[in-house]
């Protein structure tokens, strides 16, 4: 195989071409992936790549995670922007009304995982039901008060730090919410969705994207669309989509801005660059019909992804544990570590382990160690370094990075 | 390697070049697939259809009764004779082909949840026309559940309704109306099965998309994904609108009957599956001979048992559920889900695994909503 990068655009639709071919020619197959330098993907000179409702749902997200710190708000209203239905007033902005996308209706949606486990589903849906509705119910109402173990309320970091407000278990709700996002829906839907080859290769999508086939009204087949779908739950949000990298951690508060603070771990460096590169030959392999290199592209997407969230999921456990171990504990800033932990914990469950129909740590598993986490009678305020460590060790064991790696 | 520079025009040569060559369409293996149309023909849908039509020849005679006489126990026997064609109707709605497809069969016979508030505008104005698609859900077993079943939590108000001094001849006749309208399509569908249909049916039996197997077996799985795991379990669940919707259960003014209903469609499109003779114990070729004629292994498992064990696995999770689905929705959804998801983990084997061992193709997709 070679793999020509900085080819003109032009040069792929003739690849393309040959590929369709070359299986039924009888000399041997030429296998030839022409790979842009950014995501720009072009049929007869216009663009084929397309993820506005990814882009629609991260902004939604942003817009929910930000209110959930608004004391004033109400179940009602909060309820209504997660399960945004097209043509309500739910958010300040007019295109986000008029969409017909919700963030809720995509939580815990995959294909892979959860099209025969609506139990599960459900389920999921509803603990971001609950933290919404025990935010308002018992954070909100003690906005003023000073948290303490067993009360929900208001404690600030040291040195006139942030304020963090905190359930009666010390835990963040709006964390848990926005982080638990995370895997549930960004991570979920690119992962386990759209790099899918039940999604990839639906129904007549092999036989169309082979044919050139595009979708009715639009310039891309189904498949390239499926995998630009998968794009956008990360770079949807990005400055310039098509080179996503130069601002990478920047854009969002989900999954885009934990691949840039993994990717400035220099034990981690150059992740950013593995996933987008896998992105973009991944999507050329598509125009080439070399589904092969697609599916290994969707396998190195998988395993980087999922170890962004371990890698997170261990750091926060690592800060909170030093924090504890200070002389003077800044509980403020403790909680607010784990409660991202937390939310990085949740996220574990919606992983992808390459090769298999599995996450790295399954919903029991996950359940298993959130409770360790916050199973004391106060939650955050009894758990011990030792636990910590304990829940650390456990995640970096399935994965190929050390605590202290994540940890620093 | 040589780089290629074709012009447009060639490109366009060539894609059109290729895409003749893989024209799939010609018979892949040596299966009967003639008898099997004729087991299927003649001793499951005729005889269903039959069975149907008798049970519907007596709702109607009970609607004509209590129009006649209108007291309690004539609409307690109306309800009994709504019940049993509603149960019969069970074992063949799923056979959306020739007629039944042409005249939309289903959607005129049983859609639901109804518009109530349209059924009785269209009572008391006397002026429909239940041929357009826009009165379906005014119309069939929904709606006669609703007039018989949903005007009133009493009988005695009930009654009162179809006897009222100014409105309740108006109510007689929509009631009638409804009747006739469903007895008239039914009639429809099974003259033509005992006419010309059937041999045209059985004779189809090639394997294009048209072929009477490729069509019916996309109905099949089309049905067991709508209209099973969807309309009488999913929607209610709320497994598509992440909220429990207790009202679109099918039956749901009769209360105590959907999960009857339910089971009644699950058994049916099993015994489809295995070429069960209706009525009878007795079976002959079917879909599940076939995936034994050519000997379909998946994970070393035969997969007509695995479907079959599947389609057990949704009735014993689905044993546990209320009579009234609404009621169960609404007091434990969690059961709901869990019968669906048994559901669901069928279609995975019908829809792929067996589609491909007997080469159909799928001609319907779900809409995933991007």
């Amino acid at each position: 195989m070679k793999i020509n990068s900085l080819v003109k655009i032009a040069c792929i639709s003739t690849a393309f071409v040959l590929g369709a071919c070359s299986s039924d020619d009888d000399a041997t197959p030429i296998i030839s992936i022409d790979e842009p330098t950014t995501y720009v993907f072009e049929r007869n000179g216009e663009s084929t790549v397309s993820f506005g409702g990814q882009t629609t749902r991260i902004a939604m997200a942003e817009i929910i995670i930000d209110q959930l710190k608004k004391e004033m708000q109400t179940e009602a209203a909060l309820d209504a922007m997660f399960d945004h239905q097209e043509g309500n007033a739910d958010f300040d902005d007019a295109d986000l009304n008029a969409s017909s996308k919700s963030v809720r209706s995509k939580t815990a949606a995959s294909k892979d995982y959860f099209s025969d486990n609506a139990t599960d589903a459900s389920a999921i849906k509803g603990d971001f039901d609950g933290w919404i509705k025990s935010q308002v119910d018992n954070v909100f109402p003690n906005w003023e008060v000073s948290a303490a173990a067993g009360t929900a309320g208001v404690i600030q970091e040291a040195g006139g730090g942030s304020n963090r407000y905190v359930n009666a278990k010390g835990l963040e709700l709006n964390q848990a919410f926005a982080k638990g996002l995370i895997g549930a829906l960004m991570a979920d839907q690119a992962l386990n969705n759209y790099l899918s080859t039940d999604v990839l290769d639906e129904a007549e999508n092999v036989a169309n994207n082979n044919n050139g086939t595009v979708e009715e009204g639009k310039n891309y087949t189904k498949m390239e669309h499926k995998w630009d779908e998968a794009y956008g739950y990360l770079y949807g949000a990005a400055t310039d989509k098509a080179n996503p990298n130069a601002t990478i951690g920047g854009d969002d508060s989900f999954l885009n801005k934990y691949i840039g603070r993994v990717e400035g771990d220099t034990d981690f460096a150059g992740i950013a660059k593995e996933i987008f590169d896998a992105f973009k030959l991944g999507r050329a392999a598509i125009v080439a019909k070399q589904y092969t290199i697609r599916d290994q592209q969707a396998a190195i997407i998988r395993e980087k992804i999922s170890e962004v969230i371990a890698v997170r999921a261990v750091y926060y456990l690592q800060q909170g544990k030093n924090g504890l171990e200070e002389n003077t504990v800044d509980h403020a800033s403790v909680f607010h570590d784990l409660s991202e932990g937390y939310g990085f914990i949740y996220s574990l469950q919606f992983t992808r382990k390459p090769g298999t129909n599995a996450p790295y740590f399954t919903k029991t598993e996950v359940e298993g160690l959130i409770n360790q986490l916050m199973g004391g009678t106060n939650g955050l305020w009894d758990v011990t370094p030792a636990t910590l460590q304990a829940i650390s060790d456990t995640i970096a064991s399935e994965f190929s990075f050390t605590v202290a790696q994540a940890g620093s | 390697m040589k780089k290629f520079l074709f012009s447009v025009f060639t490109i366009a040569l060539l894609a059109t070049g290729c895409s003749s060559g893989d024209d799939a369409g010609e018979v892949t293996d040596s299966f009967n697939r003639k008898a099997m149309l004729e087991n299927i023909a003649d001793n499951i849908i005729i005889p269903g259809y039959e069975n149907f039509k008798n049970d519907l020849t007596a709702l109607k005679t009970a609607t004509s009764e209590f129009v006649a006489v209108t007291n309690e126990v004539n609409l307690i026997s109306l309800r009994e004779a709504w019940s049993t064609a509603h149960i019969s109707w069970q074992a063949v709605s799923v056979f959306e082909i020739g007629k039944a497809e042409s005249i939309s069969f289903r959607n005129f016979m049983n859609v639901y949840p109804v518009n109530a508030a349209n059924i009785e505008t269209n009572i008391t104005s006397g002026s429909y026309d239940l041929a357009t698609i826009s009165q379906q859900d005014e119309q069939g077993f929904g709606a006669l559940d609703y007039l018989i079943n949903g005007v009133s939590d009493s009988d005695a108000v009930i009654v009162g309704v179809y006897t009222d001094a100014t409105n309740g001849a108006k109510y007689k006749t929509y009631l009638t109306d409804l009747i006739n309208r469903m007895d008239d399509l039914t009639t429809q569908v099974v003259d033509d099965w005992k006419g010309t249909y059937r041999n045209n049916f059985v004779d189809n039996s090639g394997s294009s998309a048209t072929s009477s197997l490729d069509k019916l077996v996309n109905d099949f799985i089309f049905h067991y994904e709508k209209h099973l795991r969807a309309g009488k379990i999913g929607i209610p669940a709320g497994v598509f609108s992440g909220t429990p919707l207790d009202t679109k259960v099918e039956a749901f003014y009769k209360k105590d009957l959907s999960k009857t209903l339910f089971n009644a469609n699950l058994d049916a499109l099993q015994d489809f599956f295995n070429g069960k003779h209706f009525g009878k114990t007795t079976s002959g070729e079917s879909l599940s001979t076939y995936l034994k004629f050519l000997n379909t292994i998946k994970g070393g498992e035969d997969l007509s048992t695995l479907i079959n064990n599947q389609f057990s696995k949704a009735r014993s999770t689905a044993s546990a559920l209320n009579a009234d689905l609404s009621a169960q929705v609404r007091s434990n959804n969690d059961l709901m889900l869990n019968t669906y998801d048994e559901l669901q983990k069928n279609v995975v084997l019908l829809k792929v695994d067996m589609l491909q061992a007997i080469s159909v193709k799928v001609d319907f997709v779900d809409a995933d909503g991007d």
